[in-house]
Formats: structure tokens, C-alpha cells, sequence
């Protein structure tokens, strides 16, 4: 028994202490190395802080680089599957463009009527938020973790917790800012919970991330039934920090499930606008 | 000049290990399909555990260290997560390479068991206790299901990898 055990001791200093013939460093040496660089990372220094986005700015670019052939590869997958299925396309397009025809004119009759609320209300016609555009540089999942990197960071003004939008639907918020990138936490990831409300019930909500596609609604009252009306979901902005009002997506039940079917599809964004702040009167629209 | 060509060949052949961690560490490629639902796996482990126990020179720990920093840098975890992790794959592997004799295919695989279990469990407990990170335990044991399940599959073309860059050093 004995013998078992210093036969287990000796092998596992060998192979803790051991270095082979193009070996630089032991694994003893690079543990401690490891774990002295983790307890620095997690000790929330300035110095540290500034050094990790040093360092995140410097990988995300290589890192950017290196997956420009994956990258060409998914683009002329894209090119081809759509050049495919052209004839199909057009006919659906077509379909709807005599759709769109037919409510042309109710939106102009609608827009008109807007137009003379707005006077009433002496509103400005200008977007609800100043943003700053940014382009998605890497775009890696892991099992546990959906997020993207794009090539803005503090000095075009975006700080921690800001709202991104994709084509003017929330598409997640920024988590990690350095000096020429930032990270943004999609809205499907384990870790991101929203403050929503759902229309036109006006329900509020927590949109939580499965780490699958669609979301999930959490706590909502247990007297919730889905209208027949579609049921959208805005931010509610109670946390207050996302701005209320920004849609999200539509309640879709799965398995009796209410999740959310994302406006902006987390597999699809290649440019996003970070919403730096909300214009004034903004909230009344 | 042919010299020095077959030399940059070869040293190319055997860097091709350590390409190819350092690649799936820094770029986008995805382990994770939506699609399959619950198909993902660690290719980085398979990677690291093949490598340190049949060839160590070809991947060495200083390496399997940086690869780990990156990983961490390019998943937003802490730094030192996966270095840490990587490097106890590493040490399993290390200590079936010194405790026996004779190596197959089987023998790789049931102890590749123990390092998918050391490893992550390294992981998800610096994950848990120090980053507040939300864990899905179903997605990190069909990860660890799978990257036990394809092992075989990597270590053949592993093999086969290695017998192309051996016969290339006999010639």
C-alpha cells in the first residue's frame, strides 16, 4: 500500500518537476505562474487594469486577423447558398413586394397623421440616441459565453454597461471597454439578464439568456396569456441603465416556454451602434 | 537552397501541432453549433493531452501556457483560467507518459477521462468562485461527453500526422 503510494509520489514530481529535451520551464514553475497571474488579474489593481486592456486591445487585433480565412470561408458559403436559391427568393420578393404595395397607403395616411401629432407636440425629428458605429472585429462563442468584440473602445466615448443596437434593435450591451475595442454580452448569453416590458399588455419582465438562440421571459405573473396580437418586447429601463423603450424582439412560445425571438440575430451581427446617450424628449415617443 | 527548403518543411511539420492550438485559441473557430443543440467539445484538451503524452517536444508546456493566456484573453475569463487548466491536462498526461511502459489507443483514452475531469473541473470552479460566470452543467457535461467520445477519432489522424512527419525525419 505503502509502496503504491511513493511509486504515485515519485512519478508525479517527475512529472511536475521534469523537463524534456526542448522544455524551457517545468509545470511546477508555469502552475505557480498561472496562478500568481490569476490572483494579480483578480485583484482589481488600476496598473493591472490598464495592462489586461493593453493586452485584450493587442490579441483582439491578431486575433482579428487570424480569423480572416474562416471568416472568407463563412462569406463565400453565404455567396454561394444565396446565388442558389436566387429564383426562389424572387418569387417570394415579389409576393411581397404587392403586399407592401397594398399597404403603402395606409402607412402614408399614417405617416401624415404622425406628422401633425408631432407638430402638435413640437417634437424634433431627429433618432432618440447619439451612437457610435462600430464594426464587429471577432465573433468567438464558447459553450458558456456569447459575445463579440468590436473596434471601438473608450476613446469613442463608450463606457460599461451602454446599450448596443443592431439596425435600431437591442442587440446586447458593453461589458468590457478598453482603449480601442470593447466587448459586448449578446442578449442570448447565460449571463445577461434585461429588464423588459411586453407589449401591449405592458408586462414586465427579465429577458434571460439560455446560451441558446432565444431567450427566455422570467417572472412574469402567473395570470400571463399571450394575446392574439403579436406581443413585442421593449426594455423597460429600470435598472437604469439600458434607456426604456428599445425594442427587442417577439414573445414566441416553445414547449410552453415564452421566449423571445431576437430582432437582431445574435449569429448575424457584423455592425452594431453603441447608444452613448439619449437624446432629450426622446422618452415621449 | 534544397537543404534548407526540406529543413523549413519539416520544421513546419512539426510546428503543425502547436499551429493549429494556437489557431483554434486566437481565431474564431466555433466548437459550439447551435444547430446540433448539444454538440461541443474541447478540441484544445484533445489537442494538448495527444500531444504532451506521445511527443512532448513537439508541444511543450511554456506553449500549452501562452496558448491558455490567449484563450483567456479572447474569451474574456480571467487570466491564468485556462493556462491553469491546460496545465493540469498537461500533468495527467505527463504522469501517464512516466507511469507506463506501453502506450495504445485505449489506454490514452480511459486516462483522457481523468484529465477532461481535472481540467474542467479547474475550470469551472475558478469560474465560478472568482468570475461570477453563470454555468450550464447539461453544456458541460455533453462537452466533456464529447471531447471523450472524439478522442479516438483525433487520435487517429493524430497517428497518422505523426508516421507522415517521422518517415519525412527518416528520409
Amino acid at each position: 500500500m505503502s509502496t503504491s503510494r511513493d511509486d504515485f509520489g515519485i512519478v508525479i514530481r517527475s512529472a511536475l518537476l521534469q523537463r524534456g529535451a526542448k522544455q524551457k520551464f517545468s509545470l511546477f514553475v508555469l502552475i505557480l505562474l498561472s496562478l500568481f497571474i490569476f490572483i494579480l488579474d483578480n485583484s482589481n489593481l488600476k496598473p493591472i487594469k490598464i495592462l489586461r486592456s493593453i493586452i485584450n486591445d493587442g490579441i483582439y487585433r491578431i486575433s482579428a486577423v487570424s480569423s480572416s480565412p474562416i471568416k472568407f470561408s463563412g462569406a463565400s458559403k453565404d455567396f454561394f447558398v444565396k446565388h442558389i436559391f436566387t429564383y426562389e427568393e424572387n418569387e417570394r420578393l415579389r409576393k411581397e413586394l404587392e403586399d407592401l404595395k397594398s399597404k403603402n397607403f395606409q402607412s402614408s395616411f399614417l405617416e401624415a397623421q404622425n406628422n401633425e401629432l408631432q407638430n402638435v407636440l413640437d417634437l424634433e425629428k431627429n433618432s432618440p440616441y447619439s451612437v457610435v458605429n462600430a464594426k464587429v472585429i471577432l465573433d468567438k462563442n464558447s459553450p458558456f459565453l456569447n459575445s463579440v468584440i468590436i473596434n471601438k473602445g473608450s476613446n469613442a466615448g463608450i463606457k460599461l454597461g451602454m446599450p448596443v443596437l443592431n439596425e435600431g434593435y437591442l442587440a446586447g450591451r458593453i461589458v468590457e471597454v478598453n482603449f480601442v475595442s470593447s466587448r459586448i454580452l449578446l442578449l442570448n448569453d447565460l449571463n445577461s439578464r434585461i429588464p423588459v416590458v411586453v407589449s401591449p399588455s405592458g408586462t414586465q419582465a427579465i429577458l434571460s439568456g439560455v446560451g441558446k438562440r432565444e431567450p427566455s421571459l422570467e417572472y412574469l405573473p402567473d395570470n400571463f396569456m399571450l394575446g392574439e396580437k403579436e406581443s413585442i418586447v421593449f426594455t423597460s429601463g429600470k435598472d437604469g441603465v439600458l434607456f426604456p423603450g428599445i425594442a427587442i424582439g417577439k414573445v414566441v412560445l416553445n414547449d410552453n416556454k415564452k421566449l423571445v425571438k431576437l430582432f437582431a440575430d445574435p449569429d448575424q451581427i457584423s455592425f452594431v451602434s453603441v447608444a452613448l446617450d439619449q437624446q432629450e424628449d426622446s422618452g415621449a415617443r | 537552397m534544397a537543404l534548407v527548403l526540406s529543413n523549413l518543411r519539416e520544421t513546419l511539420f512539426k510546428l503543425g501541432p502547436l499551429i493549429l492550438l494556437v489557431f483554434i485559441c486566437i481565431s474564431e473557430f466555433h466548437t459550439q453549433f447551435y444547430y446540433w443543440g448539444i454538440f461541443t467539445f474541447n478540441f484544445q484538451f484533445i489537442i494538448i493531452y495527444y500531444w504532451i503524452l506521445r511527443d512532448p517536444d513537439i508541444l511543450g508546456y511554456g506553449f500549452v501556457f501562452i496558448c491558455g493566456f490567449i484563450n483567456d484573453v479572447v474569451l474574456s475569463l480571467p487570466l491564468g483560467t485556462s493556462a491553469l487548466s491546460y496545465l493540469f491536462v498537461s500533468l495527467v498526461a505527463a504522469y501517464v507518459r512516466t507511469a507506463t511502459v506501453r502506450n495504445s489507443l485505449f489506454t490514452d483514452w480511459f486516462t483522457f477521462v481523468v484529465a477532461i475531469i481535472i481540467g474542467n473541473f479547474i475550470y469551472f470552479f475558478l469560474l465560478n468562485k472568482f468570475a461570477n460566470a453563470d454555468i450550464k452543467y447539461t453544456t458541460l457535461f455533453y462537452n466533456s461527453l464529447f471531447t471523450f467520445i472524439l478522442y479516438p477519432f483525433f487520435w487517429g489522424l493524430f497517428e497518422i500526422y505523426k508516421k507522415i512527419t517521422f518517415s519525412r525525419r527518416n528520409d
